[in-house]
């Protein structure tokens, strides 16, 4: 019986992960191998050496794209969150029966492809866009605003549109978790809504920011098409240096290097962002531990 | 005892109870959840809003409490108006049914929860919430988690995280529900205990009238968001207003009849099992239908001279035996017996009761049910 269930167990798993592993783990591991490579004119040459590694850790204008990939991850992931919480609230604890259709409205932007939200927003940002017209309207503007599109505004505007739904979702599973009689203590012990938020609503909520946050700070960095397409002259991203390095330039060692080292500081604060959710007090509470 | 009267001499400036509620209602869409009730609370005492699910008794407790905003109606704390005064504002604290004790704070951190709040030094905060935890004789769980507490312990600490803030008035909404038999009839004399050891106002919502009993000063029996009845235990056992409020009450036996006769606070009822003349409750009136009222307790078998009846059924309960009895017209009466019974179910025996423990009531239970 029980040799049977684990068969079964087993069975249903291990194709899932081969599959994972023939096709997702192995070509990074193909990538981390090259990192170590380097060019010469048109050929790669096995010659391992950490060249590639010191190049980006030396280089201002590579360091530079990272942390700039960075900051954007985190910075999306933060307006994300503000407004994240008071959508993800009213979902879970106002919706009622609307709350099925408010969750697919919420996900409808998901359901078109990047392009046509992209084309989307210049018509709103634009020149001649939406948002100028109407601004040049009320008089408020004489001159159109320029730097609406094709700035990085415009790139952090789009991205924070494009992956607020993640954060919502991640809050709004939090807040469903939130037990409302907690906040109704709260207020009867006293606390105003500030401290109703800062002392039980967001400990409590923390394991869906934080998943919410990270799956928000992954897909910013990784984005290629937003800063492309909206960012003008700022559209130089560490991705589009991987593509051009992967491609035009023919330097695939470096191309790996920098995704690698972009991969291992995500990982670094991927972990750091779970070890904070396995210690918060949230998750603290679930398991009764300390 | 008029309904209305209050158990204790109101306290306050001018001999003005505590809180004061008029024509309180609420309404949720189509639903009346409460429908004008009128009452007031001492500043000191344990009263308890008694009545089944749905009755409107918890949604009371929610208004006074500020989670519920009054649709029409009065409320007045100290003379106050507490209408327009948000719930963290209202020196009220609640002890909540699921006891809502924060999960991610020890028990120390909930009880002071109230306390830093209000800004309270440390050395104070440590000092009080210390001693409330004392007197819940939770003190040596103080770093615990919610989570690794037994039903019982979460409630003492839900108590002590509200009385810590010394409230004006406790709410109670149904404290006891959640635990086993035993734990609450400890914590039955434990609440009991506090409220005379703090010497505070608790208001306490309960569907379970032993409860009320064992706890109350002040009872306030309700129905469909209405009072049926308010007044002391003993008063309301005694002397329910209602056959609504006798069947409820103990379940008393209700031998549904015709008034004949009221006069002085007594009436003469014509039953199937003969004319009886009682006390009865001030609103029963000629020719209405009425019940009399008689408590198991009363009723016992004589030799001879009694009403004809046969034996249904008898349950052993220990200390007692409930013996159901059935006469020829069909109504069936209960009586409750220090000793065996003298007949086995099936045989026919006689029974009768004490006149002056009987009582009539408006209505019938048919009626009121």
């Amino acid at each position: 019986m029980e040799r049977t269930r684990r068969l079964v167990i087993a069975a249903l798993t291990w194709p899932v992960a081969a599959a994972l592993l023939a096709f997702c783990v192995a070509p990074l591991l193909v990538l981390f191998a090259y990192s170590f490579f380097r060019v010469d004119f048109v050929t790669i040459v096995p010659d391992p050496s950490l060249a590639n590694y010191i190049r980006v850790a030396s280089s201002p204008t590579y360091r530079g794209l990272i942390l700039r990939a960075i900051e954007s991850g985190l910075l999306v992931a933060a307006i994300s969150a503000v407004i994240g919480y008071p959508v993800a609230f009213f979902i879970a604890k106002r919706g009622r029966n609307a709350k099925s259709a408010l969750l697919t409205l919420l996900l409808i932007p998901l359901y078109t492809g990047d392009l046509v939200r992209i084309f989307a927003w210049r018509v709103v940002l634009g020149a001649q866009g939406v948002l100028n017209s109407f601004l040049l309207w009320t008089g408020l503007i004489r001159e159109p605003v320029r730097a609406l599109l094709f700035s990085p505004f415009a790139t952090h505007v789009v991205l924070t549109y494009n992956y607020l739904p993640f954060m919502v979702m991640g809050l709004w599973l939090a807040f469903e978790a939130l037990d409302d009689r907690l906040i109704e203590a709260a207020m009867d012990l006293g606390a105003g809504a500030v401290a109703r938020f800062v002392r039980v609503v967001l400990p409590l909520t923390v394991p869906g920011l934080l998943a919410g946050g990270l799956m928000v700070f992954v897909l910013v960095v990784g984005d290629y098409l937003t800063p492309q397409l909206l960012g003008g002259s700022s559209g130089i991203t560490v991705i589009s240096a991987i593509n051009d390095l992967f491609g035009t330039a023919f330097d695939w060692p470096l191309g790996s290097a920098i995704a690698w080292t972009l991969l291992g500081l995500l990982g670094l604060m991927g972990a750091a962002a779970a070890a904070a959710m396995v210690r918060s007090a949230a998750a603290r509470a679930m398991t009764a531990g300390g | 005892m008029a309904p209305g009267d209050l158990p204790v001499p109101a306290e306050g400036a001018g001999g003005r109870p505590l809180l004061r509620a008029a024509g309180l209602s609420k309404t949720y869409g189509a639903v009346q959840a409460v429908r004008g009730v009128d009452f007031t609370l001492p500043a000191q005492g344990y009263v308890t809003l008694l009545g089944p699910s749905g009755c409107g008794k918890t949604t009371i407790l929610r208004l006074i409490g500020g989670f519920e905003r009054a649709s029409s109606g009065l409320l007045e704390l100290d003379g106050v108006s507490l209408l327009d005064v948000p719930a963290n504002r209202r020196p009220i604290n609640t002890v909540f049914q699921s006891y809502a004790l924060f999960p991610h704070l020890s028990v120390e951190q909930n009880v002071a929860f109230g306390l830093t709040l209000r800004r309270r030094g440390r050395a104070q905060i440590a000092e009080r919430v210390g001693r409330a935890l004392a007197m819940v004789q939770m003190l040596p769980m103080r770093d615990r988690r919610p989570r690794q507490l037994s039903g019982g312990q979460q409630q003492r600490v839900a108590l002590a995280r509200a009385i810590v803030n010394e409230p004006r008035l406790l709410l109670l909404d149904e404290p006891l529900s959640a635990l086993d038999q035993r734990l609450r009839k400890d914590m039955q004399v434990e609440l009991k205990d506090l409220q005379r050891r703090l010497n505070m106002a608790f208001l306490h919502v309960t569907h379970d009238q032993e409860e009320a009993f064992a706890l109350s000063d002040w009872i306030v029996v309700m129905r469909d968001g209405r009072i049926e009845q308010q007044g002391t235990p003993v008063a309301v056992y005694h002397q329910p207003a209602s056959a609504y409020v006798a069947d409820f009450i103990g379940g008393a036996n209700l031998l549904a009849g015709q008034v004949v006769e009221v006069r002085d606070g007594r009436a003469t009822l014509a039953t199937a099992l003969g004319i009886f003349e009682a006390g009865c409750a001030p609103t029963v009136a000629l020719g209405r239908p009425a019940s009399l009222c008689l408590r198991a307790e009363h009723v016992r078998p004589v030799a001879a001279g009694g009403i004809e009846a046969r034996v249904a059924h008898v349950v052993f309960k220990g200390a007692e035996w409930l013996v159901a009895v059935e006469t020829e017209d069909g109504s069936r009466l209960h009586m409750l017996l220090r000793h065996q019974p003298p007949a086995p179910p099936g045989a026919m025996l006689q029974v009768t009761f004490d006149p002056d423990a009987a009582w009539i009531v408006d209505g019938t239970i048919q009626a009121a049910a």
